[in-house]
């Protein structure tokens, strides 16, 4: 077991004045060091602010300075979008809503609602991993400001359909379907 | 000639007017005039050199290089509603905090004959009123009954103890070699040149300004040293449940106590409102107020040098820990400030006969 070295009042006070000393010598380090920055005596980078002038136009980010894997803003393409229902079920904060039904044609799915509000959305791209057909990407837009926060939400659905409308599409996968068992 | 003379001077004031009125257009001209006009001053100044040192370029879009950004942000803050969730302070508790702190305006050392509280103790009645504004917080704190809010309450509370201590002591030691604890005895004591200033006649001075600087400063929660208070801790500590117009009010009640500890700063070891003589012969010649605002310029240039002096060693350390301040408090500045007493006592006796 290691003994204790007995500590003299003499050896405590030269500790005490060294911690002194090293406090204000790291302080005035750190001036030193930053005194160029406010002066500009040197040249160099010690002259050049990084700020950068957002959103004047000249010197701010564009799109095609960003990161080639940025996740902006997510867009779905309803041609493509299967309906399958993948990115709302793997989506972590449930900002994604799909609602599906039987569309006109019987391998079609009518994608009635594709709703994605964007102030839940973190961004994470799980659903574009997910998206089977690659529908729904990120895009590279990421200026989405809005003064409403119902406008946050943003629908790519085909809409919802009537009952009538219901009825009718019925009626003609009926047709293809006896036609189709007709061949 | 008296304060209620000379500022019946300076306001244009009859002299049948009586005294209580005369100190009441004088604390409101010096809050409107000189403290509310320092503060936006300051805030710009002090918001372009942090920017500076931090290569960045600073607020530059209100006005031509920013000018107008303070008064945006001031704006900004009026339009602001009251928070009425739980933890915000009361408002009749709010505003005798207020009150007190504006109150102590009376005792601000401003200039040579304007100063409304000048005597044998006069120099001590600033701290108190410092005192008062830190006690003041705290309770603005504690009254929160929230847990950001008391935690900052507790911390301004230690920091109100370990600062004043070393503060006085200090000016005990100034008063020592000005023989007076009067602000005009003090002034008078010392000259208009860096050489004739207490701070430089002797190295324990120079201790004795250190330690009250920093003893004040600590007291006040100011920058590096407002772990009570700050926005990045304890999401806002004593200022969490504060918003809108209140903290406005806040944030000029910080920047007052700033203001008044460095302008005590200046008057006590940097000579104060003296002009130099060339300079005083001359304004004399344009008549008393014109004197008057000279040295209160003066004054103030020298409070504004302190806290900028001041700005740039808070802006290039980063923020203390609450126990590693009261630890610099007790365990420096108050073996310090006793030295600076010790030291300044003898140099007086000694070596100054």
């Amino acid at each position: 077991m290691n003994e204790l070295k007995p500590v003299s009042v003499f050896s405590s006070i030269l500790d005490y004045l060294k911690a002194l000393a090293s406090g204000a010598g790291s302080i005035w380090r750190a001036l030193v060091t930053a005194m160029p920055y406010l002066f500009k005596f040197r040249s160099g980078d010690h002259r050049k602010e990084v700020t950068e002038q957002y959103p004047d136009p000249v010197s701010s980010r564009m799109p095609d300075d960003l990161p080639p894997r940025s996740r902006g803003f997510l867009q779905n393409d309803i041609a493509r979008c299967t309906g399958c229902g993948d990115c709302e079920k793997v989506c972590p904060v449930q900002c994604i809503t799909v609602e599906t039904e039987r569309g006109p044609e019987a391998a079609k799915t009518w994608i009635s609602v594709f709703d994605i509000d964007f102030s839940r959305c973190t961004f994470c791209g799980f659903c574009t991993e997910v998206c089977a057909p690659n529908s729904l990407v990120h895009t590279r837009k990421y200026e989405g400001a809005v003064s409403r926060l119902d406008t946050t939400v943003k629908s790519f659905g085909m809409g919802r359909v009537t009952q009538e409308q219901r009825a009718k599409w019925a009626a003609v996968r009926k047709a293809q379907e006896m036609a189709e068992g007709g061949l | 000639m008296s304060w209620v003379q000379a500022w019946s001077e300076l306001l244009s004031l009859s002299p049948e007017v009586p005294a209580w009125f005369v100190a009441t257009l004088a604390i409101a001209f010096l809050y409107g005039v000189v403290i509310l006009p320092s503060a936006v001053v300051f805030s710009y100044l002090d918001r372009k050199i942090t920017a500076d040192i931090q290569a960045r370029v600073g607020i530059n879009r209100a006005g031509p290089h920013g000018v107008g950004q303070v008064l945006a942000d001031l704006l900004k803050l009026l339009e602001k509603g009251i928070s009425r969730e739980r933890g915000a302070p009361s408002l009749p508790w709010f505003t005798v905090h207020t009150m007190a702190l504006y109150s102590t305006v009376a005792a601000l050392p401003i200039g040579g004959g304007l100063i409304l509280l000048d005597t044998d103790m006069s120099a001590l009645v600033p701290v108190w009123a410092c005192i008062l504004l830190a006690l003041g917080t705290m309770l603005l704190g504690l009254d929160q009954r929230t847990v950001t809010g008391g935690f900052g309450g507790l911390r301004q509370a230690a920091q109100t103890l370990a600062g004043s201590f070393p503060a006085i002591v200090a000016i005990i030691a100034a008063a020592f070699k000005a023989g007076s604890f009067q602000w005009s005895a003090i002034v008078q004591s010392q000259g208009a040149l860096p050489h004739q200033w207490t701070a430089l006649s002797d190295p324990f001075s120079f201790i004795a300004l250190c330690v009250f600087l920093c003893g004040g400063l600590i007291l006040l929660s100011v920058a590096p040293f407002d772990s009570a208070l700050s926005p990045m801790e304890l999401a806002g500590g004593v200022s969490s449940g504060v918003a809108g117009r209140r903290l406005t009010l806040f944030w000029l009640g910080r920047f007052y106590g700033f203001f008044f500890w460095a302008t005590m700063t200046a008057v006590l070891f940097l000579g104060g409102w003296n002009l130099p003589g060339g300079l005083r012969s001359l304004m004399e010649g344009l008549g008393p107020n014109v004197v008057r605002g000279a040295e209160a310029a003066c004054l103030i240039s020298k409070s504004f040098l302190v806290m900028l002096a001041w700005v740039l060693v808070a802006r290039v350390i980063p923020r203390l820990r609450s126990d590693q301040i009261t630890g610099f408090a007790w365990k420096v500045l108050c073996p310090a400030s006793l030295l600076a007493l010790a030291g300044v006592s003898i140099w007086v006796t000694v070596v100054s006969g």
